[in-house]
């Protein structure tokens, strides 16, 4: 039996959150038991992500290739565990653990019911899957596949909240996926058409040999793929999907969308990139120019947009269209430090933003505020939570002892090696713009008193010209309707401790134990990632080296 | 120019998944009815699977059944048909979640128009912000 898992470990990773995922409805009756599950669901994720990189750490240098359902490689599906995969496939279930167990007893309150709960589980438990499978998977049409279900999945966390905003931003989110899974599936069809192969490593060998005589095919495969996959994960001409469906889904939704989600498709890019087409090719198309530039411009554009937001969750979503950014410039750089930093910035982002995105909605969650300045004086009252807000900060801008500090050391040694000083300035503004545009969230939080503050909104709301009257009768009613539905959604709720409309006061408390719990784990990763970084960089490496070809 | 042509007419079904995804791609960039960007996401991705699937085929080939009597036939290529199954399924999942979608803006605003829907929720927004004070 334990012979049995361990051979069939790689894919018993992608096939239990899936399966679990799937049977979760049946049981929505008995919340407890569904929530159990997912933590279990996760737990067991983890373990097999950690028995599986112990495996390839210690194998040194020969990658486990698992082929499903025992058919060889030309026509099966090849599942690779290399470095590359295991280092994302703990990434994704380190990060996504803390996030499952934020939702324990909290989340019927923001989706509402037992069934929407145990639907957004399963939705939950999909996208980790899927995601999983995309570290894993050597073939190219079950990269579409998966790309196809996380995609569905993350739509359908946006749209979990039940609101119409949530709807329309589903919608435009759904829209742009679905052109940007027609680009890729083309651009699929593209490499297969030239090559006749869809196993990543048939395909590269095959694209190598016949890219010389067919360079405009290539070309056009290469366009496909690195829009379709910009599209998705959000890179800066192409975000402009991101601020809306990320700001209007539930907070945990939030987290793991852009925690997690959007580095799945960087992690498909990369390898299409660097697996199938190949550094050699890359450089011949620049296309590592053109990832270089379009990660200088998301870090500048994403900043400078994200800074007069003064919804919380709005500004943490134009964060990340800039913090994609450097993740796509260390990838541009073809350097093994620029690479290797990528991938570390990648997962301490997702440790962070995660964080982040969590704290922000349990101070929203708990005050009905969702602006920045009605937060003043939070840290008084939810010391942990404002806590962990400031110390993901300050990861993010990336003060020494904090991940983000690694990562961005590692990208500006790896842009300095390629001799172009231009992505380091950048790298640098980057920073001084991130804490241009979380310092003021802090400052509020901890060092203005809510009465400060209400003066503040006062003055400022009486300047605003009074309006209320131009308004058509449609939109009164519509208002009404929402106040309705969002006084049913209140009264089913149970767990709810403090009620969505209440003013700030003493009911204001940090979240319940399993919150604070998986609030403080997401912070020991930020700052394990922080002081001890050697083991990950060490991975990261391994993988920057393998997919630079320079084992 | 000639060889052009006759490329163009020996290649069609690619020509025919150019022009179909040109139109889905217009259709979904410049409509502001919900149901019309559904049907150009569902043209597009109708684009994407011509080429696929005519990428197997093959003038004079047969199916790819073993005929004991003709050893000599060429067979077409099964696997991207059997792939574009696949694709069939994902976007009929895509449709049936956008319609819903589409359904529960019908039900909040009335109308299934992009535009109308945005000017309305920011009419709502600002009502909110009037009655905050």
């Amino acid at each position: 039996m334990t012979a049995m898992i361990a051979d069939n470990l790689p894919v018993l990773v992608i096939i239990v959150p899936l399966f679990i995922g799937i049977v979760l409805p049946v049981f929505a009756r008995r919340l407890r038991l569904v929530e159990g599950m997912v933590v279990l669901a996760e737990a067991l994720g983890l373990v097999g992500a950690g028995f599986l990189a112990y495996m390839v750490v210690t194998r040194k240098g020969a990658d486990w290739i698992y082929q499903v359902g025992g058919w060889p490689a030309p026509w099966g599906i090849e599942l690779t565990a290399n470095s590359l995969a295991v280092f994302f496939l703990a990434v994704v279930m380190v990060v996504s653990l803390p996030i499952a167990l934020f939702t324990i007893g909290n989340l019927r309150q923001e989706v509402g019911g037992n069934m929407r709960t145990a639907r957004f589980y399963t939705l939950f438990l999909l996208l980790v899957g899927s995601l999983a499978g995309m570290a894993l998977t050597n073939d190219l049409f079950n990269t579409y596949v998966l790309v196809e279900v996380a995609t569905l999945s993350c739509c359908g966390l946006v749209s979990s909240h039940g609101t119409p905003r949530a709807a329309e931003a589903a919608f435009n989110y759904l829209i742009l996926a679905t052109l940007a899974s027609s680009l890729v599936v083309s651009g699929i069809g593209f490499i297969y058409v030239i090559t006749g192969h869809l196993n990543m490593g048939f395909a590269s060998q095959g694209l190598e040999q016949i890219w010389q005589a067919k360079p405009h095919a290539v070309w056009i495969a290469i366009s496909f793929v690195l829009v379709g996959f910009g599209l998705k994960s959000a890179i800066f001409p192409l975000h402009i999907w991101l601020p809306d469906a990320h700001s209007s889904a539930p907070s945990p939704a939030s987290a793991v969308l852009s925690g997690l989600a959007v580095k799945g498709y960087m992690i498909c890019l990369l390898k299409f990139l660097y697996v199938v087409f190949g550094p050699d090719l890359m450089k011949e198309f620049s296309v590592d120019r053109i990832l270089v530039l379009a990660g200088m411009t998301a870090i500048i554009c994403g900043s400078v947009m994200a800074l007069p937001q003064n919804n919380l969750k709005r500004r943490l979503a134009f964060s990340t269209v800039a913090q994609v950014g450097y993740i796509y410039l260390g990838f541009g750089l073809m350097d093994i430090n620029g690479l290797a930093g990528a991938l570390f910035y990648l997962a301490s982002h997702a440790a962070i933003k995660s964080a982040l995105f969590l704290s922000a909605g349990a101070m929203i969650s708990a005050t009905g505020k969702k602006k920045i300045s009605e937060l003043a004086g939070i840290g008084r009252k939810m010391p942990l939570t404002a806590s962990v807000f400031t110390a993901a900060s300050l990861g993010l801008i990336g003060i020494p002892l904090f991940s983000g500090f690694i990562g961005k050391w590692y990208l500006i040694a790896g842009s300095l090696d390629s001799g172009d000083f231009l992505p380091t300035i950048i790298i640098i503004a980057g920073s001084v713009l991130c804490a241009a545009y979380l310092f003021p969230v802090i400052r509020v939080a901890w060092f203005e008193s809510p009465q400060q503050a209400e003066q503040v909104n006062a003055e400022q709301q009486a300047e605003q010209p009074d309006s209320a009257a131009q308004e058509g009768s449609r939109g009164i009613a519509l208002q009404d309707e929402e106040m309705h539905s969002g006084q049913q959604v209140q009264q089913t709720a149970v767990y709810q401790n403090v009620q969505e409309n209440t003013p700030p006061g003493n009911q204001v408390k940090d979240p319940g134990t399993a919150q604070k719990l998986a609030l403080i784990l997401l912070t020991a990763v930020i700052f394990i990632l922080g002081i001890m970084p050697g083991p990950f960089i060490a991975l990261a490496k391994r993988a920057a080296a393998e997919l630079l070809m320079l084992r | 120019m000639k060889a052009l042509l006759e490329k163009l007419i020996i290649n069609y079904p690619y020509f025919f998944a150019v022009v179909l995804f040109a139109i889905g791609v217009l259709t979904v960039l410049t409509r502001s009815n919900l149901f019309k960007k559904l049907l150009g996401i569902n043209i597009m991705g109708s684009a994407g699977f011509i080429l696929f699937i005519a990428s197997g085929n093959i003038r004079g080939g047969v199916e790819p059944i073993l005929h004991t009597s003709d050893h000599e036939a060429v067979y077409v290529n099964p696997l991207p048909s059997a792939l574009m199954l696949t694709g069939i399924v994902v976007s009929v999942s895509v449709t049936a979640f956008a319609l819903s979608l589409i359904i529960r803006l019908y039900k909040e605003y009335g109308t299934t128009d992009a535009q109308r829907i945005a000017r309305m929720r920011n009419e709502v927004k600002k009502i909110d912000s009037n009655d905050r004070r």
